[in-house]
């Protein structure tokens, strides 16, 4: 019988791009299970956000994730919209929608690079985190923050996607198309990534809806939800959405959702471009909040957002709840891990793609 | 894609698992919410798993409402198709309720995570360390409002 040891990973660690602390009890090779912490970048922002207006607010959650920044502020502005009886005008909706599809994408392929230099393909990682700036500069060329886009405002957005924009944009997303289709031949093809990630640390439908994970991870396990068709925001409740599913719910399956998932994102921006209507991109919003209570759901990257938002009629929020999609996957972490072999604990890290940043807040 | 659960169903289902008369209300935006007793807590969410297949556990959300100062108020928001609220009130001075995680194991960061900062008491499930509070915090309940009651 060998020895069980503790091998403490973080906070931080060279494996880890955001602190957390883990604790992971191995045998041999074998992996046993396993205990984390967070709390190391907890910054307070649901007490911050009690002292701040619902302006001053839309910053300071645009802060609580350095990738999914967007899909944050357009949850809490629709929340405030909500509150204030008020509905942005349809030209601001798809250039909200925009964004996020956009912000989809660049943080499906971090993701991928992630996980490709975890399985030993240094030259995947390369060209996905290359091609991210493809979506990184169209973001910039719109908001001027490649980003934390300051793009959102209550009743609207600041910014229009104006008709020079387009041709950048068609030519950008031309590029993404063929190295989308290039990234899924080699992910299909490569022996060496189905080696790393077929059957490892597979997760079932029915253990997905005990945590209650929703977003690509539970798309990856056949679980077929996703808010923007299920519970659509504007202008999502307007767009045809393709939600990509695979059954089998291991690490191969979590790749081939994501992959999917950038290719379907790139079509959906070029239906919002196409459908875009033309009009203002904001309306005027009152400082003060009437009383009243919300709840807002969307869809992040990695699944689903929900903002609670309570007003007492100020021009402070009373009680503004987050909930990220990562705090979830955070919980299921060492069911999983307890399944695997300590060289795929990388790939157990990558393939559920933490925002620790989101899950502390 | 999930089945849409109906708000009347839901009525249903919580009224036939509690004591005392409850009702729809509507003061959430885009949420179907009953007030129920803390008691019934887990109970009403066994059955709703049961009998409606209502398991999506979305967030726990706590607060301690101005208007309420000596309560605090716990809100459980469940999806399926559009969102359902379960809320309880409970008392500021000794705020307890029943673990969810021998139903909904994902209820178990929501629930450390209100604990830690409502300094709610959580009964039926193991002591765990902090999730997100220091070892060495010692200034109580960080999400506790300051001021005295009235």
């Amino acid at each position: 019988m060998k020895e069980k040891i503790t091998i403490p990973i973080g906070p931080q660690h060279p494996l880890l791009k955001e602190p957390i602390s883990l604790r992971i009890d191995a045998s041999g090779e074998e992996v046993l299970g396993g205990t984390l912490r967070l709390g190391y970048v907890h910054r307070g922002i649901e007490k911050l956000a009690e002292s701040r207006t619902y302006t001053q607010n839309i910053p300071l959650i645009e802060r609580i994730c350095g990738i999914c920044s967007h899909v944050h502020t357009t949850t809490f502005c629709y929340a405030v919209e909500a509150l204030l009886g008020i509905e942005i005008p349809p030209r601001a909706q798809y250039i909200r929608a925009l964004l996020c599809e956009l912000e989809r994408i660049h943080s499906h392929l971090l993701w991928l690079g992630v996980l490709a230099k975890h399985v030993g393909l240094e030259t995947v990682f390369m060209h996905s985190w290359h091609d991210r700036e493809l979506v990184l500069d169209i973001m910039e060329e719109l908001s001027g923050g490649r980003v934390s886009h300051g793009i959102n405002q209550i009743g609207g957005v600041r910014f229009d996607v104006d008709a020079e924009h387009h041709p950048m944009m068609a030519d950008k997303m031309q590029k993404l198309h063929e190295r989308i289709t290039q990234f899924m031949q080699i992910f299909e093809r490569e022996p060496s990534i189905k080696a790393r990630t077929h059957g490892v640390a597979p997760l079932s439908a029915d253990l997905i809806r005990q945590y209650g994970l929703a977003g690509p991870v539970a798309r990856a396990s056949g679980v077929d939800v996703d808010m923007r068709r299920d519970d659509p925001l504007p202008p999502y409740d307007r767009l045809d959405i393709s939600v990509i599913t695979h059954p089998d719910g291991d690490a191969w399956s979590r790749t081939y959702v994501r992959i999917y998932e950038i290719y379907e994102s790139l079509l959906l921006c070029e239906k919002i471009l196409q459908a875009i209507p033309e009009g203002n991109i904001s309306v005027r919003a009152r400082r003060k909040v009437p009383a009243g209570e919300v709840v807002v759901r969307s869809e992040a990257p990695r699944g689903e957002v929900v903002y609670y938002l309570r007003s007492n009629g100020t021009e402070y929020p009373a009680r503004l709840k987050i909930r990220t999609p990562t705090l979830p996957a955070l919980a299921i972490m060492p069911m999983q891990l307890a399944q695997i072999h300590v060289a795929d604990i990388p790939v157990v890290l990558a393939g559920v793609d933490l925002c620790i940043a989101c899950a502390d807040r | 894609m999930a089945n849409k659960l109906m708000p009347e169903d839901f009525l249903r289902c919580v009224s036939a698992h509690t004591q005392q008369p409850c009702e729809l209300t509507g003061h959430i935006i885009n949420e179907t919410a009953i007030t129920i007793a803390a008691d019934d807590l887990h109970d009403i969410v066994a059955a709703l798993m049961e009998e409606l297949n209502l398991t999506h556990l979305s967030a726990i959300t706590a607060q301690q409402r101005e208007d309420h100062p000596d309560e605090i108020q716990v809100m459980y928001h469940f999806w399926q198709g559009g969102g359902y609220t379960l809320i309880v009130w409970l008392p500021a001075a000794e705020p307890v309720l029943t673990s969810l995680m021998d139903i909904i194991i994902g209820a178990d960061f929501y629930e450390r995570e209100v604990a830690e900062m409502y300094g709610i008491t959580i009964t039926n499930r193991e002591e765990t360390p902090p999730l997100l509070l220091p070892d060495d915090w010692d200034e109580g309940p960080p999400m506790r409002r300051k001021e005295k009651s009235v």
